[in-house]
């Protein structure tokens, strides 16, 4: 079960180093050197250290050049020569460069499958995710979690906790297991976006993870906006469903407009904030939580947002007055700088903290030629020279759990994740409880000092030998000597191109106890929690 | 009140200044105080040993009222009729007025009132030891929580280029309190929160009771070493959090959380805000150099449903006041090597009048709370309380803020911490010396 299922006879490697382009706008340097040598893990890494320790410098030091390292010496090792020749061509392939940026963890049968279709191949069977077989991973969840495929109505009726607590596991469970890895990138991504925090809303918040991240992850953003407008979870946790003529609640109209579509600073005022809470008066629900545009709730004196003028209506025209809040989503939606600011949080969470103005114009010209279509936007973003010069990103939480769970684990046998899933709290990142709506961090200064929680984490999960996950020892035994247990890590847990020196501190450790199951899961610890894990 | 302390320094800042860089420039190597006696020419007053300056210096406890706290529940501005115009069903009801005593501010002077719910504090208002800053906040009227939370921490609004936090450049130009502290500051929080992002040996730490490296014990040393090795290669800000974290392990397996008994039979809530001021109070206590923690507590975003009476806001501030109350009597009033002062702050207030759904939206000024034994407290500062009347409000909507927060957190942090840096600790802000400490 993995992405290498289904794959076609025909090997398609020549399309490996396809420079993915969108509409000519894509800067790709001339100067560039098109030569593919292969980045070592060494030298990769480094880039991402720079990265994060510039990401603590004012604007103006990255601006000179130091944020994007090229071929050279590395900065602050002026003694090291930039290429050493230790890794393997595929880590620092085209197609496993996406394959990293795209998934939760590189697998060696995802390795494979990139390898066979190529970098564009490969992209556009991820982005087309229906036609990908995930029969198996759907059957767990729909199993496991039975709730998240129930009406409304039956979700209020069920226990809270239960709701909560299914929802956090099935994203887990899919972001580790799911062969549709970019759909789930972009889950996660859309989840942050438009964030609910489940302790205000309850069972509402399954409602729209299916209904309108999952729905739309890999649709159209005005759908996706739409939706997210609509949802009984984002109208309750943003204090829509309060908001009525006379009383106008400004907190969604705010956030739609600072945290869904323009951005902070993306050109509205708070007389805008203002006037707009007044045109989505009456938007609100009903029954259990399902939308509901109440006439008798709505405004109807004239308005200005953004310099359109809503003329004065009457209750006369009754469910007709929807149309004023859906006229200003299409404003908002069509407003440049809508375009500008989805482009650039695309570019930060595939790409990079610090997105070049070339790199955002591109996508957001993808946005705006293509009506928000999200999969132009992704092609853009994943243009394969810009993936080549990208530094790397560092994991949250979530991330380094699901990609422990996909590396080590050979094919999803667990039972369940509840265990695994409440680690996440206590490394900082319990799924669907970041209390106010920007959603996690995506930042290495935030994340930078968790480094206890991430090591603790490794040793819980490696220690793991029996019950709902088996992280199965032996599997990292079947050549009995140190070399070929550390020679599997490398191959599963690192693509192949594990840093030289990790290989040996890691031999080292295992070697100085007896080669037992034990030390082996203890080395392996070691390995997830090491630096150069941390990083995609 | 109001004291240029700029101007009264008269020849000490700069033999401050000068002891200051010594000690920074000294602080990796042995005992500061023989490092810096050997600095000093004779005739300086031995105030200027390490040990002696750095005892002078307060330990800070900042906290961050997260969601734009409504500072009109806070401290009841009862004098001001129109707080009772625009506020139908959410008004704390004043002192005097006739009625059960459950539902009534309890008055802090003829104007102002701290709700029933704030009245945990009120043994330390008494005391003179808390002072509450009223119309205070920041002159940027961002009134996005994001923005406003990130332009207070940074502390300076507006500068992308500016992503530090005062308190971390606060930490980072003062010697240590103690030369070897493995760990000097800490964030109560999964995530370093930005008012420390810069601050040397500084981490965030949910949960100190349970910093340890988990797995077997008896190997537990040498992969703390591993993994110290390891990251010794990354950079920073990852390479100081891990060595800093596996320097820290120790330090704090040293103090039991568990068995931790307040003094004075405070009693913290057993809520997420008292048990990090709780292992805050554990830390001060046991001397070990930390100077600084920042504490979060959230809740405060209240569009709706407010009710400050007996419902949601009442339990917010409920939590925040006798968590606040147990760390005075427990650590302030019984501080000896180092005082304490604690600070707290939120991004914004709310409108002066409660919207349609029993809440209230966001709006500019609101309130601050400053409590030590060196604070000037027993107070509500004000300058010139600008009124509740919609001509006095801003945009016709809010209290408008006369007093920029970091005036007291200025104050606080040369006279209190001992700072010498405050145009690094705030860049491009000339604090007004308002009279905050004493």
């Amino acid at each position: 079960m993995s992405i290498a299922d289904a794959l076609p006879q025909e090997s398609q490697s020549g399309m490996d180093d396809a420079v993915a382009t969108v509409s000519g706008s894509v800067a790709t340097p001339a100067s560039e050197p098109v030569t593919h040598a292969p980045r070592s893990r060494r030298a990769w890494f480094a880039a991402g250290a720079v990265v994060a320790a510039t990401a603590l410098l004012p604007r103006g030091a990255r601006a000179q050049g130091i944020r994007r390292p090229k071929p050279g010496p590395i900065p602050g090792t002026p003694n090291i020569p930039n290429e050493i020749p230790v890794a393997p061509i595929e880590w620092a392939s085209d197609t496993t460069r996406l394959l990293r940026r795209i998934s939760y963890g590189v697998t060696d049968a995802d390795v494979l499958a990139a390898k066979r279709y190529g970098f564009r191949g490969f992209m556009e069977r991820q982005l087309d995710y229906t036609n990908i077989d995930n029969s198996a991973v759907d059957a767990f969840v729909t199993a496991k979690y039975p709730l998240l495929s129930q009406s409304t109505t039956q979700l209020f009726a069920a226990d809270a906790t239960t709701v909560r607590l299914q929802l956090q596991q099935a994203t887990l469970y899919r972001a580790a297991f799911s062969n549709r890895q970019l759909y789930e990138r972009m889950v996660e991504f859309w989840s942050d976006h438009f964030n609910i925090s489940i302790t205000k809303v309850g069972y509402l918040k399954a409602v729209d993870d299916r209904d309108v991240i999952r729905k739309y992850a890999l649709g159209t953003f005005r759908d996706l906006l739409y939706a997210s407008a609509k949802s009984g979870a984002m109208m309750s946790y943003l204090d829509q469903i309060q908001s009525r003529s006379g009383a106008p609640n400004q907190n969604y109209a705010r956030e739609i407009m600072e945290l869904h579509t323009l951005g902070v600073d993306g050109g509205y005022t708070q007389t805008d904030v203002a006037e707009l809470s007044k045109v989505l008066t009456g938007w609100t629900i009903a029954g259990r939580g399902d939308f509901a545009f109440d006439p008798a709730r709505h405004d109807w004196t004239a308005k200005t947002v953004l310099g359109v003028k809503i003329p004065a209506g009457s209750p006369s025209l009754g469910a007709a007055g929807i149309k004023e809040g859906e006229q200003m989503l299409d404003v908002l939606l069509k407003h440049p700088s809508t375009a500008i600011f989805i482009a650039t949080k695309m570019l930060r969470w595939f790409l990079s903290y610090d997105p070049t103005q070339a790199q955002i114009d591109a996508v957001a010209s993808a946005y705006t030629s293509t009506g928000g279509d999200i999969k132009s936007m992704i092609r853009a973003t994943l243009n394969s020279a810009w993936l080549r010069d990208a530094p790397m990103k560092l994991k949250r939480p979530f991330h380094l759990v699901a990609s422990s769970l996909r590396t080590t684990l050979s094919s999803p046998t667990v039972l369940n994740v509840v265990s695994i899933n409440a680690q996440l709290t206590t490394t900082g990142q319990p799924l669907f409880l970041w209390d106010t709506p920007d959603g996690y961090p995506d930042k290495v200064e935030y994340w930078a000092g968790n480094v206890m929680a991430r090591w603790n984490f490794a040793a819980f999960y490696s220690a793991l030998a029996t019950g709902e996950v088996i992280v199965d020892a032996p599997s990292f035994m079947k050549g009995n000597t140190a070399d070929s247990t550390v020679a599997a890590i490398d191959t599963r847990l690192f693509g192949g191109e594990i840093d030289p020196q990790l290989r040996t501190s890691l031999t080292t450790y295992l070697t100085a106890g007896t080669y037992t199951a034990a030390r082996v899961r203890e080395t392996l610890a070691l390995a997830i929690s090491a630096n150069s894990f941390q990083w995609f | 009140m109001t004291t240029d302390l700029h101007e009264d320094d008269c020849g000490c800042t700069e033999y401050r200044e000068l002891s200051r860089r010594q000690f920074v420039g000294t602080a990796a190597g042995g005992s500061m105080a023989a490092v810096a006696a050997s600095y000093f020419p004779a005739w300086l007053p031995k105030v200027v040993l390490a040990e002696s300056y750095a005892s002078a210096r307060d330990v800070i406890l900042s906290v961050f009222m997260r969601g734009g706290a409504d500072g009109l529940s806070l401290c009841v501005p009862f004098g001001d009729p129109a707080y009772y115009t625009g506020r139908s069903t959410i008004a704390i009801p004043r002192p005097d007025a006739a009625g059960t005593t459950t539902t009534k501010g309890i008055a802090l002077d003829n104007f102002f009132a701290f709700p029933q719910a704030m009245a945990g504090l009120m043994p330390a208002f008494t005391a003179t030891d808390l002072l509450v800053v009223h119309a205070t906040g920041q002159f940027n009227n961002s009134r996005s929580h994001f923005d406003a939370q990130r332009y207070m921490e940074v502390g300076k609004p507006n500068d992308p280029a500016l992503v530090t936090g005062w308190l971390g450049r606060h930490l980072a130009t003062v010697p240590p309190l103690r030369s070897n502290a493995p760990l000097r500051a800490l964030g109560l929080s999964s995530g370093l929160q930005k008012s420390l992002v810069g601050a040397p040996k500084t981490l965030p730490i949910a949960n100190p009771a349970t910093f340890a490296l988990g797995g077997a014990a008896a190997t537990s040393a040498s992969r703390l070493s591993f993994l110290q090795s390891d990251y010794g290669t990354a950079s920073d800000p990852i390479r100081a959090a891990a060595l800093d974290a596996a320097n820290t392990v120790a330090l704090l397996k040293s103090i039991d959380f568990a068995t931790y008994r307040p003094a004075n039979g405070a009693v913290y809530p057993t809520s997420s805000f008292g048990n990090a001021l709780k292992s805050v109070a554990a830390l001060i206590k046991a001397d070990i150099g930390i100077e600084a923690a920042q504490v979060d507590i959230g809740g405060w975003d209240t569009h709706s449903g407010q009710d400050p009476i007996a419902g949601s806001m009442y339990r917010t501030m409920q939590d925040f006041s006798n968590s606040l109350a147990a760390f005075y009597a427990d650590v302030v009033t019984t501080a000896t090597t180092n005082g304490v002062t604690a600070v707290a702050v939120s991004e914004f207030g709310r409108n002066a009048r409660e919207n349609g759904s029993n809440g209230t939206d966001h709006g500019r000024g609101t309130v601050m709370f400053a409590l030590g034994k060196n604070i000037a407290g027993g107070r509500v500062m004000v300058n010139n309380w600008p009124g509740l009347a919609t001509a006095n409000l801003e945009g016709g909507q809010d209290l408008k803020v006369t007093i920029d927060y970091r005036d007291i957190l200025a104050e606080i942090v040369q006279n209190r911490l001992g700072s010498t840096s405050l145009p690094t600790v705030f860049p491009g802000w000339s604090a007004t010396m308002r009279g905050a400490t004493r």
